[in-house]
């Protein structure tokens, strides 16, 4: 007994010398510009109509502090515990996502109340992502061996699930990221190519299906149309586009300078604060900022690759796996959008938008990369 | 890592990961930095342009719902000054040309007879051009800087003139008003109601615009809403106003006026110049307004553009009788022997006079003097007749309005007044019952009407005539009460004046018991969508403090005067079926030297509990029953549905 808590304390302390700083530097660096251009695109229409116009900006400092403080949370317990309760954690993200769906689950104040505990409502699509990348690694590391089709279906199985609940809540951007996370995982866990493409034409046919039963809404075809070919839909649908190409590409190599963007500042990108925050910096710090963005993401992701080959254990690396994919995947895909080579859907830039429910998971996301990097030696 | 093949399997990850960036960046660099300079010009053509949506202004209704102001669409040619320039001479004679209105009109118009257009606002010249001059100007925009013709909604008044004068008009606002936190939110240029119920229920009207966000490129061009706001239309106005009676009082107080001109006087000796007149019919119950009329009248939508100062002369100047003068409640008049009947309740009241004795009323009455010196200065007050009408009681002495009853009775407040010494070093100055009586008729200030630039004419004591003495001592050379001024306020001469309203209120608390009330033109609010935002609630609070029998006493003895041989308007009201509607009423002629008399009537009105009060002044009309009470009755009869009887000449009496 004393021997082995011994043991427990001398590894704890061992553990912490292994910590990442340049990991928690990158996502550190990355939130700082979020708060930068927050205020940049928040702060004149604010107080235009007469509210304090760092109003957003504090509140994502609020998140910050809180985010921190949960990546060190996350850091601090040994993560193969996560294995054990990884059944626990994403049945439990399921009920929440059902929650959040049924009228019941709204009406429900106790589950709201305990969302609002740190005084935000929490998403619980933000939860799932995580909840589901420690599922998938609790179940592909008990794999003996190479994975059979029924092994890449039942994974799939799993990610379906929340993608589906998503799907429907709609949110469409969520559901992506999940399939990006399983099919991730599943490159990593070494899943022949030929069963991924199975799954990939199953589940084209299973989206195709969709669109018959009208499961696919009408904002989301427009999107998706407007991407595909933008003479064929509205004016309003290729606003956004139009507008964050403008703000951006008027940036130039060094940007118009920091809180000089008139497209920024003349409110003409919409949700700029958002899902379109990478546009704030594209104009005002040009194409040098963006490129300092997108390395902040590189190093980033270098050093969550990192993790994933250094772990000791098959599940400490899909775990890594998958957190670089929901990132990787998330990063591409909102910039992309921003820049124009990917369709408009609801995807917030990791670390960099508003939003304190995000923020929090990635940071927890960031917080479980260093939890296995710390443990890799014990 | 136990599987050494995952270490290769996550390289190829990472590869992607790799490829991911290698596809933004090199978007990144073509839109930053080769597409760049296309870019920046984009940015540059995007301005943001807001234009206000004007919010619809409420309509203004009578009390049966008669339409009396909506919004039209009119075309209305603006010229902007600011934008005319140097070319203001040339684009004056084109426009003239094309309106064929004389270019020094167009020129005075640019000025604007009351300043109501900003320097930089567009003034709306001409209203409801045709569509072929707007072409025109469409077409030459560049031939014709500053000149516009827009679509735009303009006040129109389906009954044209009726009401006028309670209804008001519209202007841009005044920079007083900008300045005014009640009109927080009004831009220079902004509409607002100028006078009348336009200008009293302007927060309820007006309504709340709304905005347009146009995207415009460096050259103006529009490419598209970004945004809207939509206007709140303003809520409509429901008044007490009926508009049949309204146009009922209008035309009989123009008909009868007319008449008037032809009548003779002998004591000017030329015929009546009747320049002026106002009627008010009002519920004397609740205080409510059915028709105020004022006369000489204007046509409201004129001032839905702009004026030169001559046209406004023309139309509006003193030598015409300024028509924009409402005169129901700004013009302030001796009441003459339509005060009688209060100062009546007040002597009742008072003990000076009983019901149950009978008074003298000789040709002249001469007031108390000391008669044992032989050099003491005799005043004479003569009736409005030489004869001697014999004695009769109080209710006859109004009926008939023997004045020389009612002098006395001054004489009695002028006996009142004194104070001993006993109460003077008490600090009591004066005892003046009579104001105070007439005080609570609602005399002497204003009846607080929801109308705008109301007077509140005039109850005269020793204190006011000694203040506006020691301030205007030219026009008001003595500076000392008299006997004579309480003499004088009996039959509502001296510096005694009241406006038609007042007089009309203070029948109404004759008629109700002695209950006053807070006369009002608004019956209630509703929003666009026909929901009552508010009603007006009555406010009939004060009391007259006049035992009513008394009230009573008077308004019986009023009956008379209609229906009685040898009262004052018998002539003009014979033949009307008093079995059908009982009508108690006053003349009066006030005299204004060096003027033609005066002429007024009041009367209470009674159908089956379907009461009026019903109260006529006619300026230089002579007496009330040769000009005022034919007015008077023309109007009952329309109140009642009774045939309209022709306006013929009518012997004077007071």
């Amino acid at each position: 007994m004393d021997l082995a808590a011994g043991r427990m304390v001398a590894s704890e302390r061992r553990a912490i010398r292994h910590v990442d700083p340049l990991l928690i530097a990158a996502a550190l660096g990355l939130a700082v510009i979020g708060l930068l251009a927050i205020y940049s695109a928040t702060h004149q229409s604010l107080s235009a109509v007469g509210l304090d116009p760092g109003r957003y900006v504090k509140r994502q400092l609020t998140f910050l502090a809180l985010a921190v403080m949960v990546l060190a949370l996350a850091a601090s317990f040994d993560y193969r515990l996560l294995k054990v309760y990884a059944g626990i954690v994403y049945v439990s993200s399921l009920v929440l996502l059902i929650l959040v769906r049924t009228p019941i689950g709204t009406s429900v104040k106790g589950a709201q109340r305990w969302f609002e505990l740190f005084g935000f409502q929490l998403a619980p699509s933000e939860v799932a992502k995580i909840a589901l990348i420690a599922m998938l690694a609790a179940v592909l590391s008990e794999v003996r061996g190479e994975l059979t089709v029924q092994d890449v279906f039942r994974t799939a199985a799993l990610a379906g699930v929340p993608a589906l609940l998503v799907f429907l809540q709609p949110d469409l951007g969520s559901s992506i990221v999940f399939a990006a996370i399983l099919v991730g995982m599943l490159v990593v866990a070494g899943a022949r190519a030929r069963y991924l493409a199975l799954l990939g034409l199953t589940a084209a046919v299973l989206i195709v299906a969709g669109f018959q039963v009208g499961l696919v809404r009408e904002y989301q075809i427009e999107r998706l149309k407007a991407f595909l070919d933008p003479a064929s839909v509205s004016e309003d649908a290729l606003h956004n586009r139009e507008q964050a190409e403008i703000a951006i590409g008027s940036g130039g190599l060094m940007g118009v300078g920091y809180l000089k963007g008139s497209q920024t500042n003349l409110d003409f990108v919409p949700e700029q604060h958002t899902d379109f925050v990478f546009t704030v910096v594209g104009e005002e710090f040009g194409f040098a900022g963006a490129v300092l963005l997108l390395s902040l993401y590189g190093l980033l992701l270098w050093r969550a690759f990192r993790v994933a080959m250094l772990s000791r254990d098959p599940f400490g690396t899909y775990l890594a796996a998958g957190i670089a994919s929901m990132l990787a995947l998330q990063m591409f895909v909102n910039v992309g959008m921003n820049v124009g080579i990917m369709p408009i859907t609801g995807i917030p830039l990791p670390f960099v938008s508003y939003g304190g429910s995000s923020l929090l998971l990635n940071f927890a996301a960031v917080g479980l990369l260093l939890n296995v990097h710390m443990r890799r030696f014990v | 890592m136990t599987d050494p093949r995952a270490g290769l399997r996550l390289k190829v990850l990472a590869a992607l990961v790799v490829v991911m960036f290698a596809a933004l960046t090199t978007r990144l660099w073509f839109l930053q930095v080769l597409a760049a300079e296309q870019f920046r010009s984009q940015a540059n053509d995007n301005a943001v342009r807001v234009v206000e949506v004007p919010a619809p202004r409420g309509v203004i209704r009578d009390i049966n719902g008669t339409q009396l102001v909506n919004n039209k669409l009119r075309l209305v040619l603006t010229v902007n000054r600011e934008e005319l320039g140097d070319d203001a001479e040339r684009v004056l004679m084109k426009l003239s040309e094309l309106l064929d209105i004389p270019a020094e009109e167009l020129g005075a118009r640019l000025d604007d007879a009351l300043k109501r257009y900003y320097i930089f606002t567009p003034v709306p010249l001409v209203v409801g051009v045709s569509k072929n001059v707007a072409l025109y100007v469409k077409e030459h925009s560049k031939d014709l800087p500053g000149v516009d013709v827009l679509e735009l909604p303009v006040r129109d008044y389906p009954l044209g003139s009726v009401g006028a004068h309670v209804l008001g008009y519209l202007g841009q606002i005044s920079k007083e008003k900008l300045k005014d936190p009640g009109f927080a939110g009004y831009k220079p240029g902004d509409l607002v109601g100028i006078s009348g119920v336009e200008g009293v229920y302007e927060h309820d009207l007006a309504g709340t615009p709304g905005l347009v966000k146009y995207r415009v490129n460096s050259l103006g061009q529009n490419l598209g809403e970004i945004g809207e706001l939509q206007p709140q239309p303003g809520d409509d106005v429901v008044l007490t106003i009926d508009a049949d009676t309204q146009e009922l009082a209008e035309n009989s107080l123009r008909a009868g006026i007319m008449h008037a001109r032809s009548v003779y006087d002998s004591s000017s000796n030329a015929s009546l110049q009747a320049n002026a007149g106002a009627a008010v019919v009002l519920d004397p119950v609740t205080g409510a307004i059915q028709a105020m009329a004022s006369f000489p009248s204007f046509d409201p939508s004129l001032f839905t553009r702009s004026m030169s100062e001559r046209e406004y002369k023309r139309r509006f100047g003193a030598s015409h009788s300024s028509p924009l003068l409402n005169r129901a409640i700004a013009g302030q008049y001796p009441p003459g022997s339509t005060y009688k009947p209060f100062v009546a309740a007040s002597a009742l009241q008072r003990d000076i006079v009983t019901t149950s004795r009978y008074y003298p009323c000789p040709g002249s009455w001469t007031a108390p003097y000391n008669t044992s010196d032989p050099e003491a200065t005799q005043y004479i007050f003569d009736n409005w007749t030489t004869a001697n009408l014999g004695s009769m009681n109080i209710a006859t002495a109004l009926a008939k309005s023997c004045d020389t009853i009612f002098y006395p009775m001054g004489y009695r407040y002028w006996d009142l007044f004194y104070v001993n010494p006993d109460e003077e070093a008490h600090g009591v100055i004066s005892h003046e019952p009579l104001q105070r009586d007439l005080a609570y008729f609602g005399f002497g200030s204003p009846t607080r009407v929801d109308l705008p630039y109301e007077d509140g004419g005039r109850v005269p004591d020793a204190e006011w005539k000694r203040t506006t003495h020691e301030a205007y001592p030219d026009s008001f050379p003595e500076g000392q009460w008299f006997p004579g001024d309480f003499i004088l306020m009996t039959i509502g001469q001296g510096d005694t004046l009241v406006t038609p309203l007042q007089l009309a209120t203070a029948y109404g608390a004759l008629e109700d018991d002695g209950k006053v009330c807070v006369p009002h033109v608004l019956d209630h609010v509703e929003s666009s969508d026909a929901t009552v935002v508010r009603r007006y609630q009555p406010n009939c609070r004060r009391s007259v403090h006049i035992d009513p029998k008394y009230l009573r006493y008077i308004r019986d003895g009023l009956k008379g005067t209609v229906s009685t041989p040898g009262a004052t308007a018998t002539a003009a009201f014979s033949g009307f079926p008093f079995s059908e509607v009982s009508v108690a009423g006053k003349t009066g002629t006030a005299q204004v030297p060096p003027k033609q008399d005066y002429s007024w009537f009041a009367a209470m009105t009674d159908a089956n509990g379907e009461k009026h009060v019903v109260v006529v002044l006619v300026e230089q009309g002579g007496h009330g029953a040769t000009t005022a009470a034919p007015i008077a009755r023309n109007i009952i009869e329309g109140l009642y549905g009774l045939p309209l009887t022709q306006f013929t000449d009518i012997a004077g009496t007071d």
